[in-house]
């Protein structure tokens, strides 16, 4: 089964490789995206566990697994509509360019997955890096000035925080003295018997290496850019996939410390690290220009949050768990439906976009509705992950902390929801009527249908869970202790 | 001897801090490739485990020799004569504050090295001196150049320095893992090459302060 997910996409890149034509290319994206879905439901409701010698299924990464899984099948099927919009964009796309597209589209997720699977630190590490090579290009996809700009920083920055992870991984070899692995399993077996200085050392630098590719506070930078300027199904995928998978392999290296009985230095860093990311979020994000780039800081800003509710421990993994799922959908559908917006606008640009429900009520309530989800409206599981991080720092008595995160958050939501009500309502100019109705045309049932599928999962988890998926998340956040 | 190999090692980082002209910093990169080479023959024993000692030693003649010191500098001198860039004038600092700083920091390695790590069995201080001053120095000096060519030989720079610390250590990594590392690097140092090609066509020069439209405080689209 394992095999199958992680091969698929081998054989089938090739292929797309060799024919080059618009519809098989697309076709067999599509059968990635159901096949990966369906193992991947297989893989984790199954009775059986999986393992193998380097991928394995564990309580760990079945939750990551599953919303990778349905955020690729949702992108996929916006993909379907956005595709045949793309020439609308001003920039010709040829043939070749889509089919290199979807190409790196396929190659992404692969790297993505094999994160995900992995039970090996050092492969994790290769992985991690596969993907931000697979993804500059689809950042660089628009050929613009500033798209390069992106694509630039993205790989460079993410390079050399990736390389300093790499440091930190020969100091945890140092550290593990006798042993000479990197499996997850080995290292927890024996992580008591490790030298303590080392392993800190180690941490410090995973923490800043990974930190970057998941995009929290200090080493943020590459995220408003990348994010703002690739495609809308990409930056969704970066943002509800991409900032997941580096944030488990933080969540297994900061299992190993709890395990080596220094976790109050790690909780420490993740908590400075943290608030830094809301800090930085509320101050920018109060003042932007592009709508984009603030989906983009109210990602950072969740990442905080994971790191914050990972620090706290107890109550907080559970409420990470919830997180997780929650910002990952919500996320993905603010970041489709911005897809909508440019389509039917034409520019990134808040000041002129106006009276979005007038142009195109569908669009805009789908993007009010995100708003309410990520700014965790209750009855949105983010309502619920928020409110037992609050709940865990008050039964922690670490009262001045709840008092500045709660302030952060609601700066943050002024900051969103006042851009997104006023881009939402209002009138539209005489002089846009005409662009709109034609640009209205081009958007398919597939670019509403998934962010639709997606906020509905959302407000609905946040009351009532399904036993199923209830089951995962206990056993996912017993794991961390 | 393989002390005098990595000293040698050391004293590139100077002659990259004090140097100006592209040419001489790729033909460095050849040199460190090469050097890199030398130190893993010297100490062969050492760090080839009994298990597939001559896959491990092919594998690391791959790496240093074929890729270091061959592949890289070869495409970065083709990217070179695609974009006319011959020197990193002006930089930030003044080269001889540049080599006086990054003498300093070749200085800290060996002493901080020598007083600290040389009661941890498993680490031999000249390798870990030269190479954490390496990675300090390569991050420092991205910080400073002005042409983006430039930052990408010191990212293999640093790169070069992390395969010297990962020698550091008297343990091999899984060979799957070095081979994942090796392909990585390789490819990244690629699609930077590219992007230094596409650059240069579309702003006329590999000035960094070209890559600075995104911002926050004022509109872009």
């Amino acid at each position: 089964m394992i095999k199958t997910i992680l091969l698929f996409p081998i054989v089938a890149g090739i292929l797309m490789l060799l024919f080059r034509k618009r519809f098989i290319d697309n076709l067999l994206l599509n059968i990635y995206a159901f096949l990966h879905f369906a193992i991947t439901l297989f893989l984790v409701f199954g009775n059986k566990l999986y393992q193998g010698t380097y991928f394995a299924v564990d309580n760990t990464n079945k939750i990551f697994l599953l919303i990778l899984s349905f955020v690729f099948l949702m992108v996929t099927l916006y993909n379907n509509g956005y595709s045949k919009s793309l020439p609308s964009f001003g920039v010709q796309v040829g043939d070749k360019k889509i089919c290199l597209y979807w190409f790196m589209t396929l190659a992404f997720v692969w790297a993505m997955t094999g994160t995900v699977l992995t039970t090996d630190l050092g492969i994790a590490w290769v992985f991690i890096e596969a993907t931000t090579l697979s993804s500059a290009y689809l950042i660089f996809f628009h050929r613009t000035k500033t798209a390069i700009e992106a694509a630039w920083k993205y790989v460079f920055i993410c390079s050399i925080g990736i390389a300093l992870a790499f440091v930190g991984i020969i100091f945890l070899n140092v550290s593990t003295g006798d042993i000479n692995s990197l499996s997850y399993n080995v290292l927890y077996n024996n992580a008591p018997m490790f030298d303590i200085f080392w392993l800190k050392t180690a941490f410090v630098f995973i923490l800043f290496g990974f930190g970057a590719k998941m995009g929290l506070a200090p080493i943020h930078f590459w995220l408003p850019d990348a994010h703002s300027e690739s495609p809308s199904p990409i930056s969704a995928l970066l943002s509800a996939t991409l900032l997941n998978s580096a944030f488990l392999v933080i969540v297994r290296v900061f299992k190993l410390m709890t395990i080596a009985n220094c976790d109050e230095y790690a909780r420490i860093m993740m908590l400075v690290m943290g608030f830094l990311s809301l800090f930085v979020t509320a101050v920018f994000v109060y003042h932007i220009k592009n709508y984009k780039r603030m989906l983009a800081y109210s990602s950072i800003e969740n990442m905080g949050i994971l790191a914050i509710g990972t620090a706290l421990g107890g109550v907080g993994y559970i409420a990470v768990m919830l997180h997780l799922i929650g910002h990952s959908l919500a996320k993905a559908s603010f970041f489709l439906t911005s897809g909508n917006i440019l389509e039917l606008f034409e520019t990134k640009r808040i000041k002129s976009v106006n009276g979005l429900i007038k142009a195109d009520g569908k669009t805009g309530w789908l993007w009010m509705f995100s708003m309410l989800a990520i700014c965790a409206f209750p009855t949105s599981v983010l309502f619920i992950s928020e409110f037992l991080i609050v709940k865990t720092m008050i039964s922690q008595k670490h009262y001045i902390l709840c008092v500045l995160f709660l302030l952060l958050l609601t700066v943050v939501l002024y900051g969103i929801g006042r851009v997104v009500i006023k881009m939402a309502f209002g009138e539209i100019s005489e002089d846009k009527v005409k662009i709109l109705e034609e640009n209205k045309t081009k958007l398919s049932a597939f670019m509403y249908i998934p962010q639709f599928i997606m906020l509905i999962i959302v407000f609905i988890l946040g009351v009532y869970v399904p036993p199923f998926l209830n089951n995962i998340i206990s056993c996912a956040s017993a794991a961390l202790y | 001897m393989e002390n005098g190999f990595i000293i040698l090692f050391g004293l590139t980082m100077l002659y990259l801090a004090a140097t100006s002209r592209i040419v001489a910093h790729i033909r460095l990169l050849i040199a460190q490739g090469i050097l890199l080479f030398l130190i893993c023959c010297c100490n062969m024993n050492h760090i080839l485990g009994i298990h597939m000692k001559w896959l491990n030693f092919g594998f690391l003649v791959v790496e240093t020799l074929i890729v270091k010191a061959i592949i890289i500098p070869w495409f970065l001198y083709r990217v070179l004569k695609k974009t006319n860039a011959n020197r990193d004038i002006a930089a930030n600092v003044p080269h001889f504050y540049c080599l006086v700083i990054a003498s300093v920091i070749l200085m800290a390695g060996f002493l901080v090295s020598n007083y600290f790590i040389s009661s941890v069995k498993m680490i031999s201080p000249i390798y870990f001196g030269v190479s954490v001053a390496t990675i300090i120095i390569s991050l420092w000096l991205i910080t400073i150049k002005h042409k983006i060519i430039s930052n990408v030989i010191e990212f293999i720079t640093m790169e070069n320095g992390i395969f010297l610390l990962s020698l550091s250590v008297a343990k091999e990594m899984p060979i799957l893992v070095n081979m994942g590392v090796l392909l990585d690097v390789f490819i990244a140092v690629y699609i930077l090459g590219l992007f230094v090609n596409v650059i240069n066509k579309e702003f006329k020069d590999l000035e960094v302060s070209n890559l600075s439209d995104l911002k926050d405080y004022e509109y872009n689209d």
